[in-house]
């Protein structure tokens, strides 16, 4: 079933009365406008039957009827129709004029009028009879008329509502749709505005140039989006107080582990030990991951501003937390920094950064080298961090960018949320993400190259 | 060594005290902020660890009456956010270096002896790490009891180095900091003044690591412990 359409029934609506209803004005229209024009035609027939009547008389001798030839003449020339007259006595009989003319007989009262269309000499003609006292009889006197100026005068008004019908079909089949596509003009921009939208793009709809009857529309969503942007904004802050709880008795977890390795204890519990001080430390990553991760998201977005930014800077900055981590490691990690500036959010970014460098540092191994560039690659924003280690095989590189996965051959003890986060922080920013391999590939691997290419600031 | 912690939850702080008397330090322990700047006039601590998340005045507050007092003890700040506007507030407010909870006790280990030894390394009038010190007043610098020999510019290196012992150090850092009088000084020159000092400074148990394309950092061969 294809969903209603507004358009369909508005056009319905309007169409098919207006539709129904014109052929019938035009015909009302033709019928009223008709009909007095044609009296008017029997009126000038009925003045031409009184004229003639003045020439019947009636004497002793009965009713005689004198008309001279020229008064005749006059009489019968028209314009346009052809005049043919009959004057009846007392008993039907002709006592002047045209024979056909007096078929049918009629019975008529004195002055009573009676117009009729009958055939005379095969034409179609208008009839004017008049019943005309004659002494103390009753006379009849009939004009007729051939039609041609009504034909005229019936053709020229069929002619005139046809047109008039035509016009008005045209300007309303050409109205209506136009009128009704206009009307729901706004409902396209409304859905053209929410189709455009970003999925972190909270900001309410605009009510400027909005009519009347899509206000409740757009203050419904707008509605809506603010609800939306609360609730996000709850959920941020309930994350952020979450992972801060959770740190403190973690903190206090690791500590304490670490305080048994460190003083004297019974050998068989170093082992056990050490793997309390290691979970600790990975549930505390794995808080801290999780709350990226949420921070990421979507609706979360909307939340965070974003702002210009030179990813030259965010490298830098990124040098003295992560230097004295690589060395413990036993990893050279180097720097080649340009200046490539993009909008972003730094907290994002330095979220993005800090995974990258922690996955290079895991996964890479001691001897590796890893290096962090930042550059504008012919207008685009670029941020690379290569490393010298396994690499991950082509087959896998798509799996590890979902959550939870990780590499078949990977060591270490990552939760595989690393590349995921920087894979979903990398879309909130419209950057392309791929994997590639380590250009000096060394160390027994392919090395791994995580590419992020920016969108211009 | 004399440390002050302030952290109001206190299983953290029961293990973090014994932690790091484990390391032979004696440590006192606060759980508010308020008495902070009062103790450390009265006990000269060699430095405090102080959590930002306190019960009535928090750590940036208290840093901050702790500055206002003239109180140059370095300061490393605990944090369980790790939003970047605590960490950057915390060290324009004047602390020394933060650490985002949990922590591993080894790096907070490593932090604070970082820390210290940059407090200690400089006095009044000399800057000294390892067997090397530096006499300020006279412009001189000596291994142990042997003088060094270095240039006015090796000189300005390693002064501003020795200030950031165990920090990494951007070459342009340095660059600016040195090239105040001299514009015309390239990052080419500062690298052949740091490969200078590197062999000058090796027998006094220094070393200058390269941060690849970036810059320096100055340790001591082996961890003292």
């Amino acid at each position: 079933m294809t969903p209603p359409s507004l358009r369909r029934s508005l056009l319905l609506w309007l169409l098919c009365p207006l539709l129904l209803v014109m052929p019938a004005t035009a015909v009302l229209q033709y019928q009223l406008t008709l009909a007095p024009a044609l009296k008017a035609f029997d009126r000038a027939l009925g003045d031409t039957v009184i004229s003639i009547a003045n020439f019947v008389q009636a004497g002793p001798e009965g009713v005689h009827f004198d008309m001279n030839a020229q008064t005749e003449r006059s009489i019968r020339t028209d314009q346009t129709d052809a005049i043919s007259y009959a004057v009846l006595g007392p008993q039907g009989e002709l006592l002047a004029g045209d024979p056909p003319v007096a078929e049918p007989p009629l019975t008529l009262a004195a002055h009573e009028w009676r117009f009729y269309d009958a055939q005379v000499f095969d034409q179609p003609v208008r009839v004017g009879a008049r019943g005309v006292p004659c002494g103390v009889a009753l006379c009849q006197v009939r004009v007729a008329q051939t039609r041609s100026a009504r034909d005229r005068l019936r053709t020229d008004m069929l002619t005139a509502s046809a047109i008039g019908l035509a016009l008005l079909a045209a300007v309303t089949a050409l109205a209506v749709p136009l009128a009704t596509a206009r009307g729901l003009r706004p409902l396209q921009r409304l859905s053209a505005q929410l189709g455009a939208r970003s999925l972190n793009d909270l900001r309410p709809l605009t009510t400027a140039d909005v009519p009347r009857e899509t206000l409740p529309v757009v203050d419904a969503v707008n509605h809506l989006l603010a609800r939306v942007h609360a609730g996000s904004a709850a959920q941020q802050a309930f994350l952020s107080d979450a992972a801060h709880q959770l740190r403190t008795p973690l903190a206090s977890l690791r500590t304490e582990a670490e305080l048994a390795v460190l003083l004297p204890h019974s050998p068989e519990l170093t082992l056990g030990l050490s793997r309390i001080n290691d979970a600790a430390a990975r549930a505390a990553r794995l808080a801290s991951q999780l709350l990226s991760l949420a921070r990421s998201d979507a609706t979360a977005r909307a939340v965070l501003p974003m702002a210009p930014l030179d990813l030259r800077s965010l490298g830098a900055e990124a040098a003295g937390e992560w230097v004295p981590r690589a060395l413990a490691a036993g990893i050279d990690l180097g720097f080649e920094l340009q200046t490539a500036l993009v909008s972003g959010q730094p907290v994002l970014l330095r979220e993005l950064l800090a995974n990258q460098l922690h996955n290079a540092l895991t996964y890479a191994g001691p001897g590796a080298q890893v290096t962090l560039r930042t550059f504008n690659d012919g207008g685009t924003p670029t941020l690379v961090v290569e490393d010298t280690g396994p690499g991950i095989p082509a087959e896998d590189r798509a799996r590890v960018l979902q959550r939870f996965q990780r590499g078949a051959q990977a060591s270490g003890d990552g939760s595989g949320l690393g590349l995921a986060i920087v894979s979903d922080i990398a879309q909130a920013h419209g950057a392309a993400l791929a994997l590639r391999d380590g250009a000096g590939a060394g160390a027994g691997g392919r090395g791994l190259a995580v590419w992020l290419r920016f969108p211009a600031a | 060594m004399r440390l002050l912690l302030v952290e109001d939850d206190p299983a953290l702080a029961d293990s973090t005290v014994r932690a790091l008397q484990s390391q032979g330090w004696a440590v006192d322990w606060s759980t508010r902020g308020e008495p902070v700047a009062q103790s450390v006039q009265k006990d000269a601590y060699d430095l405090v660890i102080l959590d930002i998340g306190l019960a009535g005045i928090d750590g940036f507050e208290t840093l901050r009456r702790l500055r206002a007092q003239g109180s140059a003890t370095p300061v490393l700040m605990l944090t369980a956010r790790d939003a970047v506007e605590d960490r950057v507030r915390g060290l324009e407010g004047g602390a020394d270096d933060y650490l985002v909870k949990p922590f591993a006790l080894a790096e907070l280990v490593a932090r604070i002896r970082v820390l210290t030894r940059r407090a200690q390394a400089r006095t009044e009038d000399t800057l000294a790490l390892g067997a090397l010190r530096m006499d300020l007043q006279a412009r001189r610098v000596f291994v142990g009891a042997q003088a060094l020999e270095v240039s006015a510019r090796e000189w300005s290196v390693l002064e501003f180095l020795l200030g950031r012992v165990g920090k990494v150090v951007a070459k342009e850092q340095i660059l600016q900091a040195i090239a105040g009088w001299d514009e015309s000084l390239s990052e080419n020159a500062i690298e052949v003044y740091v490969s200078r000092l590197r062999a000058k400074i090796e027998p006094a148990g220094l070393r200058i690591r390269t941060v690849r394309g970036f810059g320096y950092l100055l340790e001591t061969a082996e961890p003292t412990p």
